[in-house]
């Protein structure tokens, strides 16, 4: 009976966390169909009295964008911002752990860790200035070509290339392949793996991105879901089931990716984290 | 050589070696082009830019040559009152939440690489976890109205347990309390798979080999686990140190800066003057935050590395 308590203690504390954990998503859902006057009476309320769907019907048009725009816009700069941060993270890594010693390759290297130790959210306020002077105030490709740099990217694929073996490339070089001929069918081929973790990482975190996104922006046309809420946030006069309507559409779109993929994208972040 | 023989016949013989490797593997170049673009377009031009505009006047920033006035603007936010008193709390925030959550994702790491819990795991782990790669603004959102006195869950379920209820984000004795538990729902999960992901390289044998020759649970995690961790505290308590010195979408979501300027953090703070055109300031404050930032990283790394801390 004794050697029981143990597994009944362990059990009772990871379950009762794991519940505090989810218990805010759980909240935020039932939330969103229930209107302000049932949840003043009830707030903790498990089940919604009814599925009260009006609230999903007032958020089609927030701020002067419409949902269906704001959804569009989220797919699309977490999309291509996600392509092209491992296409030229993995170019940029690969060059630079192929030949580190190379002339200008260590100024790159430094200058790229300067950019990520220094503070995410103060960097955004000068790049406003740097995108005023490039004219890209406002655009997609402003918003896009900024998220398309990011530290654990660049670490997951420098520590793959590191430990990818040096015999096989000079092999393939001395029966004549070029470097591009390496990189295409040597190396691409085995990194598989690492490509398609960076890329689910890249996704989930550049969708949550708001701050760059709200910056960068001169018109809420070119706002994704998180920056839509949080100017629902900053609105007078609250609509609270319709921010709970909205903060469930913007979740459950990486819930879903995570779920499915949650151990690769642990070991992923985790892995990148650590190299840096 | 019959590598050599591969390279187009323009290579040119007579420049140092140096040179002439650069000439061979001048496609690499091609290769690093896109990413030192952007390395140089989005990191270090607006890293100089907020180092040189941290010297120049507010007006004329947008200048591509604005006046410079010098220290003027370090000496404005010195003595202002209200940016010694953000930079207070904002270390005070950044030890409370470094210490917690450093101390909460050990003992949960602990707990869920412990023999007694072998089902369900994927699920603790996937729980603990799923805060950190919420949008930040939902979790924050969600935890804002959870706060709320009237319908929030918090003070729901404390009234309904008999416990005194809780003044969340409107009082100013509560908010940082309540700040630090929404950023530690948000932040442990990550420092919590950094020590999970330790923890599976640890050798057992060392833990068996201890409890064959009788010692306790805790003398076994105090002298055989904590010590072999020791790197992996080192690396979450300088990523926490980071994290939390920055904090910024919590206070923009939940209490912008208030109640009473309690919460009125160096990031936020910053950007308040930004959005008010005082250009100057705001990046005097970003300068001020990154030396900052670069100072206390390493003097911990280095002090966690050479000390014995226990």
């Amino acid at each position: 009976m004794t050697a029981r308590i143990p597994y009944v203690l362990a059990y009772a504390c990871a379950i009762s966390l794991s519940i505090l954990f989810v218990y805010p998503y759980y909240w935020m859902f039932v939330g969103s169909f229930r209107t302000t006057e049932e949840i003043l009476t009830a707030p903790l309320r498990l089940l919604p009295e009814v599925f009260n769907l009006s609230a999903y019907g007032e958020i089609t048009s927030i701020g002067g964008a419409s949902l269906l725009r704001l959804t569009v816009n989220s797919f699309w700069i977490t999309t291509a911002s996600t392509a092209i941060a491992v296409v030229v993270t993995a170019l940029g890594a690969y060059a630079l752990t192929r030949r580190p010693k190379m002339l200008g390759f260590n100024l790159i290297r430094y200058g790229f860790l300067l950019t990520i130790m220094y503070p995410f959210m103060l960097l955004v306020i000068p790049v406003f200035i740097v995108m005023f002077h490039l004219g890209l105030l406002g655009s997609y490709s402003g918003i896009i070509l900024f998220l398309s740099l990011g530290p654990i990217q660049f670490f997951l694929f420098e520590q793959f290339f590191r430990s990818f073996p040096k015999e096989l490339i000079d092999a393939a070089l001395m029966d004549g392949a070029s470097e591009l001929g390496v990189l295409f069918r040597v190396v691409l081929p085995v990194a598989r793996p690492v490509v398609g973790t960076v890329t689910l990482v890249t996704f989930l975190l550049n969708w949550s991105q708001w701050f760059p996104v709200l910056v960068i922006s001169r018109t809420p046309d070119t706002y994704t879901l998180p920056a839509a809420l949080l100017s629902m946030n900053s609105e007078l006069g609250t609509n609270f089931q319709g921010i709970m309507a909205l903060a469930t559409l913007t979740t459950v779109p990486v819930v879903i990716v995570f779920v499915l993929t949650q151990r690769r994208v642990m070991q992923g972040i985790a892995a990148g984290a650590i190299k840096g | 050589m019959a590598v050599t023989a591969s390279i187009p016949m323009t290579q040119p013989t007579a420049l140092p070696a140096w040179a002439r490797e650069m000439w061979r593997y001048r496609v690499l170049y091609l290769f690093v082009l896109p990413f030192a673009a952007l390395v140089v377009v989005f990191g270090l031009w607006p890293i100089a830019q907020s180092l040189v505009l941290s010297f120049a006047s507010s007006a004329t920033a947008f200048r591509l040559n604005p006046d410079y006035v010098g220290l003027e603007n370090f000496e404005t936010i010195f003595s202002d009152r209200r940016f010694i008193a953000s930079l207070n709390v904002t270390l005070f925030y950044t030890a409370i939440s470094v210490v917690l959550n450093v101390a909460f994702a050990l003992g949960y790491a602990v707990l869920l690489s412990s023999r007694y819990l072998k089902r369900g795991n994927t699920f603790f782990r996937l729980a603990v976890f799923l805060p950190v790669i919420t949008p930040d603004v939902a979790g924050f959102i969600v935890w804002k109205w959870m706060y709320n006195q009237n319908f929030g869950a918090v003070n729901a379920a404390l009234g309904s347990l008999g416990l005194p209820l809780f003044g969340g984000i409107a009082d100013s004795d509560t908010v940082l309390s309540a700040l630090v538990v929404a950023e530690l729902w948000k932040h442990v999960g990550f420092y919590t798979i950094i020590f999970l992901t330790n923890m599976q390289l640890l050798d057992p044998a060392l833990d068996e080999a201890a409890e064959l020759e009788g010692a306790t649970a805790w003398q076994r995690f105090w002298y055989v686990t904590l010590p072999q961790l020791r790197p992996a505290i080192t690396i979450n308590v300088v990523f926490a140190l980071i994290q939390f010195l920055k904090t910024f979408t919590v206070v923009v979501v939940m209490t912008k800066g208030g109640p009473n300027f309690s919460t009125n953090f160096i990031s936020y703070y910053a950007f308040q003057k930004f959005e008010q055109a005082s250009y100057g300031e705001a990046m005097a404050m970003a300068s001020t935050l990154f030396g900052l930032v670069l100072v206390l990283t390493y003097a911990l790394y280095w002090a966690l590395e050479r000390t014995d801390w226990r």
